[in-house]
């Protein structure tokens, strides 16, 4: 759950340099067949996921993922109706884990996007303008980013009671100054390049300069990092409805499957499993493709 | 009977609520092996109920009641036990006499007994215990009046006692004067404070707050080591009073997490016994590798509904409840069909037993849907709550709302810890939940979580303020004879029935596993429980484990 | 924040460049002023937010001490007594004062919150460190093997860990490791409820399991540092200089100096993310039974324990910030750019 939050992107450890591209025919063309693979295995997995997630329930009726029918409990995968099975009281797994994924990326989606927008532009503007601005950001990013993620969450979901929209807001306490420090990092390290000095010595205003030229070369570094952050906010998010303070049964989330299979682990272990499983691959996707992305975009390794 | 020690005893018994009893008992019968002396045992306890001793062992703040009481009995004895065939036992006490009017209970103790430390076990302990068990510091710690004694101060029930209300008539007998007449005195006796006599002399050399967590009695055990909610350590009591017991020479009680917790260290051999377990798919399955006791059950479980506010205040509203639930696919799926159907809150193994009541509304889902559009009972969102440490408790919860919803009601569930329950019953004055699955009765409904926790107006964890269901109840309690205290309570169950205060669901106890090897009342032999988990006598359990 | 962007900070004409260089020349003992200041400040603005933040639960300590007989007048009288009815500065005001004192509060329990926190953060103590410590060991011994063959088989396989470590969630690896270490191996106990109060070897059998759920991810993350790092020095031309004209292999040159300073981006790394490692800390005690601050903050969370929980998250934030400014220490004053810079003017 320890994803590193950079100060600057040259802090963050990256995958493994690629072997160089060697002329020959043959080499070249494995070489660059398992670039590509590395780059598009991994973002079928996600597309696909989201696809199952979001559109599934749109084209199919699925069962609901939240009343089942008592009688059809415990029901083993593959049985009619149900193709992962049910439940102890009868949900269907299958519905659970799409409704699930669904909340599972609805909340890091919207807590990534909220800080890329608004910890972004905090970054990008502390970085540039510099000055008192910057300190006071500084300091302000760093009180909010001292705060352990969960600690905070659980806070918010005791105060204001546990749903989504208090869960959204807890954990972008902690993505907006992540996203801000990065972004400041990253412009504090373009700030002086030629290209960018010249551009405020020829005149051009302060938000021209960041839209025009700051704001295109820091992308790709944040690209990747909000990919990485996703996975995170996952297993976050899922480590919040496993404790009970995050989506509340009898609303499905990964989490909550998680610790009702925990309960059973020895004696039907498939129940732990199918969500485990299911989460392990979704952000080992993540973060291989945000991985492949920051190396062909990055080259800063 | 102490009201807060009874109320907090029902509610952390309310954790087992679907504890197994298991219908095939593995048991290998008592006597299979004779007791050999020796030995050390693991114990395993589940968080959220006997796993958590929060407040130490000092009767005078125990509020967790039965879920430590074995801790209890192991380290102070008990006066009376409740014995394997539901017979009162004399333990630290001798014998009892009623007077004719029931209201005045003559003990007599134990001779030559002493405590741990060595100073003796007299009438006199136990007056010194039983006055500070009704003093400022029990009543600080939320305990209430054990018993209808007069008070110093009559408006404030929990003021001392007058003198004389208590008195020692001799070196080993104690006379208690009650104003009520009191026919379940010595019942009531079994998972209350005043059972456990702790020695007035430890108390007062070693303070409140060390003591409780070291304690003094004349129990089969003394405390070896405590670190509290975690670790228990006691050793066998050398000067205990019963020749021969206990067997074991050491316990260690451990908490874990849970059922699946406890079965892996079981099954990892970290254990040698688990007390309630609950999760069905692991009891059906721990029978393959350990002993399971089948014991019987003496506490229903009860869907409370509270009649203090809407919806529930309409009793029309209230009999569609009873109409709108088919329990027996529950009890099928996820109890596994282990338990016996009853109607009223008396259980198999406790006295008065009567599964069925006449005029007791069952399933019917027309009837149900009529009930429910007019009471307008589908207009309205009420919640249904449960302790949150019982996974069973949790599907059933589940599982009654789909059912329910599928009628067109608009449930919520709300899933407590002990202490979180505790407060959902009374905050706002009690007018805050609506409906609770929880368990009502115990070995004799005047007991612990018995009829008058759940249905009595007074009881903070009741739903019901009916003065005629209270005089029932108080009835059922002035004589000594069973046969009437039965009859009242005859009556009583019929009266819920005919008023739908909650319907009842079944009588369950709690299963215990343990090793091959491990032999006890309550682990291979049948105990029938105080309320709701038999309470496991650890000075006559045993182990050989060349057996296992 | 680095010194050279410190120094960026300042502007681009000439004065600040002046300036620039003198802050390089000053000594170190200012740049770890100027730290600490901010830090101060970091760690005032922490405990401000947890008071806000808790202040916003509803806090009915007052009904539940007095218990269910309680008139609202009662109720109304401890209020008072315990200050919950003042307005919020005021209550900021008390509350930061005691907290100065050292004194927590007491809890619902009656136990003083310091008692309790005393009882349990040495064990979170210690469990933190168990994987801190076996994770940078076993990090460093992975990166070693992995950088030495680019590549290769070691390479691959640690490359793949790392991706897992990463992307597994720690209550998942927890589940897993109780599977197989404890259940199917007996290797270790199921749960660890005695872990630190015994000897060494109990420490080791109780805490192993909690502290790999722990370390994976942090192994992960460590691994990809130095082997990124490694790689990195051993492209660097005076290594292989140096080692010829010491005589020693090449290798020996690089794990002497190279992992010397990747030292300080592992420290700086673990600053960063003491704030997830304590979340995932919750968890992980509560799955293993661990009496740790972790499962603590769970119960007191469950029991609307309000002075508990005030009491462990404070403690859980100042920790989280001076780990972060450890590291931010670390990074600033030992950079070796510093200390050169000072050399040279």
């Amino acid at each position: 759950m320890a994803v590193p939050v950079p100060d600057a992107t040259t802090l963050t450890p990256g995958p493994p340099p690629l072997p160089p591209l060697l002329a020959g025919g043959r080499r070249l063309r494995a070489q660059r067949a398992g670039r590509w693979l590395r780059l598009w295995v991994p973002a079928a997995v996600v597309i696909l996921v989201l696809a199952i997630c979001f559109l599934l329930p749109l084209v199919i009726t699925l069962p609901s993922s939240t009343n089942g029918n008592i009688l059809q409990a415990g029901d083993p995968p593959f049985s009619p109706g149900h193709w992962l099975g049910t439940d102890a009281v009868g949900v269907d797994i299958f519905s659970q884990l799409v409704y699930g994924g669904r909340v599972a990326f609805e909340v890091s989606l919207a807590v990534t996007g909220i800080g890329l927008v608004a910890g972004g532009l905090l970054g990008v503007a502390a970085g540039y303008f510099g000055g008192w601005a910057d300190a006071i950001l500084s300091r302000l990013l760093d009180i909010l980013i001292a705060f352990p993620a969960l600690v905070l969450a659980l806070a918010i979901a005791e105060g204001l009671g546990p749903n989504e929209f208090h869960e959204i807001l807890a954990l972008c306490v902690f993505s907006i100054p992540s996203f801000g420090r990065l972004t400041r990092g990253a412009t504090l390290v373009i700030r002086d390049h030629p290209y960018m000095v010249a551009a405020r010595l020829s005149g051009t205003r302060g938000w021209r300069v960041i839209a025009r030229h700051v704001l295109p070369n820091i992308m790709p570094g944040i690209v990747t990092f909000s990919l990485l952050g996703v996975g995170l906010l996952i297993i976050l998010d899922g480590a919040l409805d496993y404790l009970g303070w995050g989506i509340q049964p009898p609303t499905a989330s990964w989490g909550n499957m998680i610790y009702n299979g925990y309960q059973v682990m020895t004696a039907q272990p498939e129940y732990v499993l199918i969500p485990s499983i299911v989460l392990v691959i979704v952000v080992v996707a993540l973060n291989l493709l945000g991985d492949e992305l920051r190396v062909r975009w990055g080259g800063q390794q | 009977m102490s009201k807060r020690t009874a109320c907090l005893a029902g509610a952390a018994a309310l954790i087992v609520t679907a504890a197994a009893c298991s219908s095939s008992s593995s048991s290998q019968g008592p006597g299979s092996a004779s007791p050999v002396a020796g030995g050390t045992i693991t114990v395993l306890e589940g968080q959220g109920f006997s796993g958590d001793w929060p407040y130490g062992f000092d009767p005078a703040t125990d509020v967790t009641g039965a879920a430590n009481q074995d801790f209890f009995d192991a380290v102070y004895g008990q006066l009376f036990d409740l014995g394997a065939n539901g017979k009162i036992e004399p333990d630290l006490a001798t014998g009892y006499t009623f007077s004719a009017n029931a209201e005045t209970v003559t003990i007599t103790l134990r001779q030559g007994v002493t405590f741990s430390d060595g100073t003796p076990f007299n009438a006199q302990a136990v007056y010194w215990n039983w006055m500070r068990d009704l003093g400022p510091l029990a009543v600080k710690a939320g305990i209430e009046s054990m018993w209808d004694l007069k008070r110093v101060n009559p408006k404030v029930p929990t003021s001392a006692p007058v003198a004389g209300a208590i008195q020692v008539t001799g070196p080993y007998t104690i006379v208690v004067h009650q104003d009520v007449p009191n026919g379940a005195f010595i019942d009531q006796l079994f998972d209350a404070i005043a059972n456990w006599i702790a020695s007035p002399t430890a108390v007062q050399k070693e303070g409140q707050t060390k003591f409780a967590q070291y304690p003094v009695g004349a129990g089969p055990f003394t405390v070896v080591s405590d670190t509290y909610n975690s670790q228990l350590v006691v050793k066998k009591n050398p000067h205990y009073w019963q020749a021969g017991h206990p067997y074991l020479n050491e316990i260690i009680f451990k908490s874990v997490s849970g059922d699946e917790a406890a079965y892996e260290s079981l099954l990892a051999n970290q254990g040698q016994v688990y007390e309630d377990l609950s999760t069905t798919q692991i009891l059906s399955q721990a029978g393959h590798h350990f002993t399971e006791e089948d014991n019987p059950g003496t506490s229903p479980y009860d869907l409370q509904l509270n009649t203090a506010v809407a919806p529930f205040n309409n009793v029309k509203a209230r009999q569609a409840i009873y109409a709108a639930t088919n329990f027996s696919p529950i009890l099928s799926k996820i109890f596994g069909n282990r338990y016996p159907v009853t109607e009223s809150f008396t259980g198999p193994g406790g006295i008065c037993y009567d599964p069925n009541v006449s005029g007791y509304q069952g399933y019917d889902q027309t009837l149900a849907k009529t009930l429910i559009a007019e009471s307008g009972l589908s207009k309205v969102t009420f919640t249904l709550g449960t302790i949150n440490s019982s996974p069973v408790a949790i599907e059933t919860t589940e599982a009654l709302r789909t059912e329910w919803e599928a009628l067109g009601m608009h449930v919520k569930i709300a899933n407590y810890p002990l202490a979180g329950l505790i407060s959902a019953f009374e905050a706002n004055g009690g007018k805050s939940w609506t409906a609770m699955i929880q368990t009502a009765g115990a070995f004799d409904p005047a007991a612990g979580v018995g009829v008058g926790f759940r249905f009595g107006s007074l009881s903070p964890f009741s739903g019901v303020h009916d003065p005629a269901l209270d005089k029932l109840l108080a009835q059922a309690t002035s004589f000594t004879s069973l046969s009437q205290r039965c009859g009242y309570y005859n009556q009583a169950a019929a009266y819920i029935a005919d008023h739908y205060y909650g319907p009842f669901y079944f009588t369950f106890a709690p299963a215990n596993i343990a090793v091959k090897g491990v032999y006890g009342p309550g682990l291979t032999s049948p105990l029938p429980s105080v309320a709701v988990v038999p309470v496991i006598p650890w000075q006559d359990v045993y182990y050989h484990p060349a057996a296992s | 924040m680095a010194l050279a962007q410190q120094i960026q900070l300042q502007g681009s004409d000439a004065g600040a460049r002046e300036r620039a260089r003198r802050i390089a020349g000053s000594p170190a003992l200012i740049v770890v002023g100027r730290r600490l200041l901010s830090a101060i400040v970091v760690v005032w603005g922490v405990t401000f937010m947890t008071f806000v933040v808790l202040s916003a639960l509803p806090n009915d300590t007052a009904q539940v001490l007095l218990g269910l007989h309680a008139t609202p007048a009662d109720v109304a009288r401890l209020n008072h007594a315990l200050g919950l009815d003042e307005p919020f500065p005021v209550r900021y005001w008390h509350w930061l004062v005691s907290v100065l004192h050292g004194n927590l509060g007491t809890d619902l329990e009656g136990a003083s919150v310091n008692s309790q926190l005393a009882q349990h953060l040495p064990v979170t103590m210690e469990l933190l460190a168990y994987a801190l410590v076996g994770s940078v060991v076993l990090a460093l011994i992975v990166a070693v093997l992995a950088a030495r063959k680019p590549g290769g088989i070691a390479d691959r396989v640690s490359t793949a860990i790392s991706l897992l470590g990463l992307s597994a969630a720690p209550y998942v690896v927890a589940l897993l490791l109780i599977i197989v270490a404890s259940v199917e191996l007996n290797l270790f106990p199921v749960q660890s409820n005695s872990l630190g109060s015994g000897s060494v070897l109990s420490f080791v059998q109780q805490g192993t399991l909690p502290a790999a759920s722990l370390g994976f991810p942090l192994f992960a993350i460590f691994t990809r540092l130095l082997r990124a790092d490694l790689l990195d020095q051993m492209q660097r031309e005076d290594y292989i200089v140096t080692a010829k004209a010491k005589g020693i292999s090449p290798w020996q040159v690089l794990v002497r100096h190279a992992l010397r300073n990747s030292l300080y981006n592992l420290i700086t790394v673990i600053g960063l993310n003491l704030g997830q490692l304590i979340g995932a800390l919750a968890i992980i005690e509560t799955i293993f039974s661990v009496p740790g601050i972790g499962s603590e903050l769970l119960t007191a969370l469950g029991n609307k324990d309000i002075p508990l929980i005030e009491g462990i998250t404070l403690v859980f934030a100042v920790v989280t910030v001076l780990g972060n400014l450890l590291a931010d220490l670390m990074y600033a004053v030992l950079d070796p750019r510093i200390r050169h810079g000072r050399a040279q003017s």
